[in-house]
């Protein structure tokens, strides 16, 4: 349960130490840069340089397994598909039925599915490497309302606790001999309905009293809050930053300045 | 100075068809641990919530009469300026932390009131110090022990510098040593930091020897308000309240029944040990069965 939501390892690479905004800011370039690029070589480099930075950033290799299987299974399934939906060009190397798989549209599979890998990659080096709040902080920095990223930083709290109040109402519900996993689909979902009605239940009283508490905590007392710990940025930050935006920026002269094909 | 004081007040939530809470007059000192004895529905969480501004700034219904903190009329402040002087802690520990970190949980409050940063991180240090969480401030909310979570929720009110505490059953998830561990700190912050302490709880034996006052709530109506050991005199009484009495004051009213002369009220093994001997040394072999 919790492998699925916060990929985040405690480990002292250099990248847990950046400035979370300039990670964020970073990994959106790179994504920027991943759309840009539109050869396969420069792209499988890319490639190449997230993997090795997701490599720095030393989160283990059970995590990252886990993380990449899907990102390995929608580029298989992205160079499997594009051919059959793309039939322009020659020459056509074979033929399923009316379905003709050209040349070029195998090519353009395989390099769409390495621009995927990148864009997907590159926001698991944020996750591995970025605690929930550092990145709502990074957030309500550059802009973001305070109300907004106290409630994405709540529902980041309560996911896991309402899933083990979900366990705990099947629990009781399976002791009352209700069974969830048999009959049909239909029959299965019907079930699902006594568990879901207190889970909503509860989640509203929680929901409830978390209001109360907020209150009680002065929340929205003053329009400008303080700030316990603030992020600043260092020059390794700044170094950062501007290689990220050069990561970018080169390759963007390059392909539509000076005509590079890339 | 009264710490609290109510007159007149009474309180009807929507829809319903009695007060809620009806309550001509309770004065709570500065610096007095009360113990609000009360079984479900008597009006506990209703006067907490009257104690802090939620009632009626948040939750409506029809109220009357005047609520006074610290001589300032409730009514007149909001929720978060009465924050600075009554901590609420509520009776979930579960839902009423909701940061990633305990000390975040401990900042929110000062960082809410605009206090200065390095302000903060001493009361963080300070709170989290007096409810015995010292250098979790790493640490998950959600990875605490039920009573390490309660106390936490008290940090986080300690750290906006409150003169009172108000907890609403703050010990019903945990267990008995839990729950002692929670009344010996609020017991040493009324001793040792002068903060007046106003718990509602169903829990008379244990709360007997921490408060100076016990107040009996039934059907939002005060029935009874005296120092622990006269109130849990009557232990019928408490029973009707929906509230358990000692069993050491129950064996008390029992040998007081049976026999002639004043009647006995010890809470404690000690206590009845030596009102026995004094009173009637005939009676030590059956006690002592």
């Amino acid at each position: 349960m919790t492998g699925l939501l916060d990929l985040y390892s405690e480990k002292g690479s250099f990248l847990h130490r950046l400035d979370p905004r300039v990670k964020l800011l970073a990994v959106l370039l790179l994504s920027v840069l991943a759309f840009m690029l539109s050869e396969l070589l420069p792209l499988v480099l890319l490639l190449a340089f997230i993997l090795l930075l997701l490599a720095l950033s030393k989160s283990s290799f059970g995590k990252a397994f886990f993380a990449l299987k899907f990102v390995v299974r929608l580029m298989v399934l992205i160079t499997l598909l594009w051919p059959l939906f793309d039939r322009s060009g020659t020459p056509v190397l074979f033929s399923i039925g009316p379905l003709d798989i050209t040349e070029p549209a195998i090519w353009r599979g395989v390099t769409s599915a390495v621009r995927i890998g990148c864009f997907a990659t590159v926001w698991y080096i944020l996750m591995f490497t970025t605690q929930q709040r550092d990145l709502v902080r990074a957030l309500v920095k550059l802009g973001l309302r305070f109300d907004y990223g106290l409630a994405l930083s709540i529902s980041f709290r309560f996911i896991p606790t309402f899933g083990l109040t979900i366990e705990s109402i099947k629990d009781a519900q399976r002791a009352r001999a209700l069974e969830l996993d048999k009959g049909s689909f239909i029959r299965r979902s019907k079930n699902y309905v006594s568990v879901l009605v207190p889970a909503v239940v509860s989640a509203l009283r929680t929901a409830d009293t978390l209001a109360l508490t907020l209150q009680s905590r002065a929340y929205g007392a003053f329009r400008d809050r303080t700030y316990l710990r603030e992020i600043r940025m260092r020059p390794s930050d700044y170094v950062a930053l501007a290689v990220a935006v050069l990561a970018l920026l080169l390759p963007a002269l390059a392909k539509y300045v000076y005509g590079v094909p890339l | 100075m009264q710490a609290l004081r109510l007159e007149d007040v009474r309180f009807r939530y929507p829809g319903m068809s009695g007060w809620a809470l009806d309550i001509p007059s309770l004065g709570i000192g500065q610096g007095e641990f009360v113990t609000v004895l009360g079984p479900n529905g008597a009006g506990k969480t209703t006067l907490s919530f009257l104690a802090n501004g939620l009632i009626p700034k948040s939750i409506k219904g029809e109220s009357e009469g005047s609520v006074e903190v610290f001589e300032h009329k409730a009514s007149e402040y909001s929720v978060a300026q009465l924050s600075t002087l009554v901590g609420m802690v509520f009776q979930e520990p579960e839902s009423q932390l909701f940061c990633m970190s305990a000390e975040e949980e401990v900042a929110f409050g000062p960082e809410n009131l605009a206090v200065p940063r390095d302000e903060i991180a001493r009361r963080v240090e300070w709170a989290l110090g007096l409810v015995g969480l010292k250098g979790m401030n790493g640490r998950s909310p959600s990875t605490l022990s039920g009573g390490q979570k309660q106390r936490l929720a008290i940090a986080a009110a300690l750290s906006m510098k409150p003169s009172m505490l108000v907890l609403d059953e703050p010990a019903y998830a945990l267990d008995p040593v839990g729950r002692i561990e929670l009344y010996t700190i609020l017991s040493d912050l009324k001793t040792n930091h002068g903060m007046t302490v106003v718990v509602m709880e169903r829990d008379a034996e244990a709360l007997a020897k921490f408060s100076d006052r016990f107040v009996v709530l039934v059907g939002g109506r005060i029935t009874a308000s005296g120092p622990p050991a006269a109130v849990l005199r009557d232990p019928r009484f408490l029973k009707e309240a929906g509230v358990s009495p000692p069993q050491l004051s129950e064996v008390a009213s029992m040998i007081s029944a049976r026999r002639k002369g004043p009647p006995l009220g010890f809470l404690t093994v000690e206590e009845a040990v030596a009102e026995i001997m004094v009173n009637a040394p005939r009676h030590t072999r059956m006690v002592s069965r």
